[in-house]
């Protein structure tokens, strides 16, 4: 219990109480996967949206090519999210016209997105948010934040609702931890190496899947954008819908 | 008092032109370079509740952002400079966000920043600290003594005092005119110098193992392996602290990094070496 | 559990500040200064909120100094310079964020060749005092000093006096404060004493 301090004036008209109902967030559910390979990257979504127990829609996207083969997701509160991919979007552009067209590399708008989510400290987007590309060499890229910004390149990162269903799989399939070489008594680690796109494809497809079974918020569709050198593709799979 | 003092104050009163203001504003400026960040607040006369309302995981659980928090580092001075070491777990309530976060950031080649408390709070503003130590070397051609680049850190978090940073750190460098130094600072605004520094949840554990061991005598293998070992004997007691340990020393030709040592594997090799952690069997 | 403790005596103003700096339970230095030196003959010593302590200590002491430039070198006298403290904290104190900070002037005005200490808290509370106290430390200094004090002593009387009361603060404070610095104040100046 916070003890009240007696500083305000007991005449005065308090407008005061209305502000601790004052709740801008709500969670819309979902869950957004990335994986980054040798040569490409892939950032994948369900695209049920909820609040509560009822689900709003059975298909409403969340990953979006963002341009300059980049794809992001804002997963969490669903008007956060798009309120934050549209103000990427525009600066992109704005960076466009201002610099002659030139491309954005993905560390730099990884950097970038630092800012506009810390840009908010104090009354924070509640999203999870990953985005994903080719760095500058052509590998893989997934870089991921949390609500205010703190980020870091990674191999691959589940974020919202199902996270803590899917994030330790992926730590087994993608990056091999517990898995190690059969016959030498668990001495010798498992050598980790690039997954093959239809090797990741059939990961993220298991994972959904999956956190469709054991979680009320995935479900409906599984909407998967990649982008390799040639550019950014979209896939979709229909998962269990009830 | 305040609700009706802010009535009858006359900027950004008016809600509509402000939010035209702010969109024109964001969407038709010069890309110019902005070094004072500006950081919206909510529309209410208490910010510091409201973020506390919906961040502070102590006081609220089912609060729906979640800030990662938990950490051990530590630095300290002896004879051939300064050791840094970390672990690299972030953790988010008690899921575990990440295991490999990087808690130890290069502020530049002579200067580092450890992270402890907010993740975002020590990344952006131990950058935005790399970015002003520059501009100073820039204007004065000259590096930035430790003492300087800490109190520019040190003001930063004071200003945003009660505000709701967390931050604890540790800043560490070498220059001429100071030699190996280590300042702490911290979000509650204390800046402190010396000698030796545990921060984190951890603190305490990486304490008991590096008092008892610490003298100004150390070699630098010596004193490697000491910073290793208490952030491993942090990892082991502390549930908030694991991953693996991030190892710097810092001399006067700048700093050097020791490498990644992941918990899970140094720890089966230093037990049998050591004969110690007795109370894990096998 | 800071302790900070002020003797004024006949020919100068003695103070004692405790070295720990604790955050939670564990105690991050054992060597920290809670003093600054405001001009020659007047030392500011601390105790409060941390982060305001310092803040506030060095504005004050940067203040005092600025006086001192744009007057011809002309000192602030202990008496004007603890209004000046006490001033600045009422101000503070109706502010959104006040400054958390109790402090002890330790003083020597050459005009009238008379040694001062001041106590003043967070709230602007000023007393002008023989000897004082802020935090848990005044809870046993404060009774032992009305028993021993006696109005002429000097410097060395005094300092046997200071070393009483550490001796009991060391005996019944449930908190290990890693022992004191303790400054003089008189006709000379600034000056520490060592062996404490």
């Amino acid at each position: 219990m916070r003890t009240t301090v007696a500083s305000e004036y007991s005449a005065e008209v308090h407008h005061v109480p209305i502000e601790h109902r004052f709740n801008p967030y709500s969670d819309n559910g979902g869950t957004v996967l990335g994986i980054a390979g040798e040569d490409f990257a892939v950032l994948a979504g369900d695209t049920r949206q909820v609040e509560g127990y009822s689900i709003h829609t059975r298909y409403q996207p969340k990953v979006f090519d963002v341009g300059d083969d980049i794809i992001m997701t804002a997963n969490g509160f669903a008007a956060d999210g798009v309120a934050l991919i549209d103000r990427f979007r525009n600066q992109l552009k704005w960076y466009k016209f201002d610099h002659g067209g030139k491309k954005l590399n993905i560390k730099s708008a990884a950097r970038y997105i630092q800012h506009l989510l810390y840009g908010k400290r104090f009354f924070p987007y509640y999203v999870h948010t990953i985005i994903a590309g080719l760095d500058e060499d052509g590998k893989g890229a997934v870089y991921s934040y949390d609500p205010v910004g703190s980020y870091e390149r990674e191999q691959c990162r589940a974020g919202g609702a199902a996270a803590s269903l899917i994030m330790p799989f992926l730590d087994n399939q993608v990056n091999f931890k517990n898995q190690y070489e059969p016959g030498t008594d668990g001495k010798k680690k498992k050598d980790l190496r690039y997954l093959k796109l239809e090797e990741v494809l059939e990961l993220v497809r298991d994972a959904f899947s999956s956190a469709t079974e054991r979680h009320i918020y995935v479900g409906d569709g599984l909407e998967l954008l990649i982008v390799t050198k040639e550019g950014v593709r979209t896939e979709y799979y229909p998962l269990k819908r009830d | 008092m305040n609700s009706i003092a802010s009535q009858f104050t006359n900027n950004n009163n008016n809600i509509i032109r402000n939010e035209i203001n702010s969109v024109t504003h964001e969407f038709a400026q010069q890309n110019s370079l902005n070094l004072v960040p500006s950081i919206t607040l909510p529309p209410i006369s208490q910010p510091t509740d409201f973020l506390r309302a919906h961040t502070d995981d102590e006081t609220n659980p089912d609060c729906k952002i979640k800030i990662a928090h938990g950490t051990t580092t530590l630095a300290f001075r002896y004879q051939g400079g300064i050791i840094v070491a970390v672990d690299s777990r972030a953790t988010a309530g008690n899921w575990i966000a990440s295991q490999t976060v990087n808690k130890v950031i290069r502020i530049n080649p002579f200067l580092l920043g450890t992270m402890a408390g907010g993740a975002a709070d020590c990344q952006y503003w131990e950058t935005w600290l790399g970015t002003q130590c520059r501009l100073h070397e820039l204007r004065e051609k000259e590096r930035i003594s430790v003492a300087a680049a800490s109190k520019i850190l040190g003001n930063l978090v004071y200003q945003y005092k009660g505000m709701g940073l967390s931050m604890g750190t540790m800043v560490c460098g070498y220059t001429k005119k100071e030699g190996p130094t280590i300042y702490y600072v911290d979000s509650d605004g204390t800046r402190l110098k010396g000698d030796l520094f545990c921060v984190g949840s951890g603190q305490t554990f990486a304490y008991g193992v590096l008092d008892s061991e610490y003298k100004w005598e150390l070699t630098d293998e010596e004193a490697l392996y000491l910073g290793k070992r208490s952030i491993l004997a942090a990892t082991h007691r502390d549930a908030y602290s694991g991953g693996s340990i991030n190892l710097y020393h810092v001399t006067e030709k700048g700093w050097i990094y020791h490498g990644n040592h992941n918990v899970g594997d140094i720890f089966w090799d230093i037990k049998e070496q050591e004969k110690s952690f007795n109370n894990v069997d096998g | 559990m800071d302790i900070i403790l002020g003797i004024k005596v006949e020919d100068g103003t003695i103070i004692a500040t405790s070295k720990a700096a604790t955050r939670g339970i564990s105690v991050l230095k054992d060597s920290d200064d809670k003093t600054r030196a405001l001009n020659a003959r007047n030392l500011i010593a601390y105790t409060g909120e941390s982060g305001d302590t310092v803040q506030f200590a060095e504005f004050i002491q940067a203040n005092i100094q600025l006086y001192s430039m744009r007057e011809n070198d002309i000192e602030l006298s202990p008496k004007a310079t603890a209004s000046f403290v006490r001033n600045q904290l009422a101000t503070s104190l109706r502010s959104r964020k006040p400054y958390q900070v109790n402090v002890l002037i330790a003083g020597y005005d050459t005009k009238t060749d008379t040694a001062s200490l001041n106590w003043i808290d967070y709230l602007g509370t000023q007393v002008e005092l023989p000897y004082g106290a802020h935090g848990y430390a005044a809870f046993y200094a404060n009774s032992l000093l009305d028993k021993h004090y006696r109005k002429n002593m000097k410097i060395e009387e005094g300092l046997g006096l200071l070393k009483l009361c550490l001796k009991e603060l060391e005996t019944r404070m449930p908190i290990d404060f890693k022992g004191v610095y303790v400054k003089v104040v008189d006709k000379d100046g600034i000056r520490s004493i060592e062996g404490y």
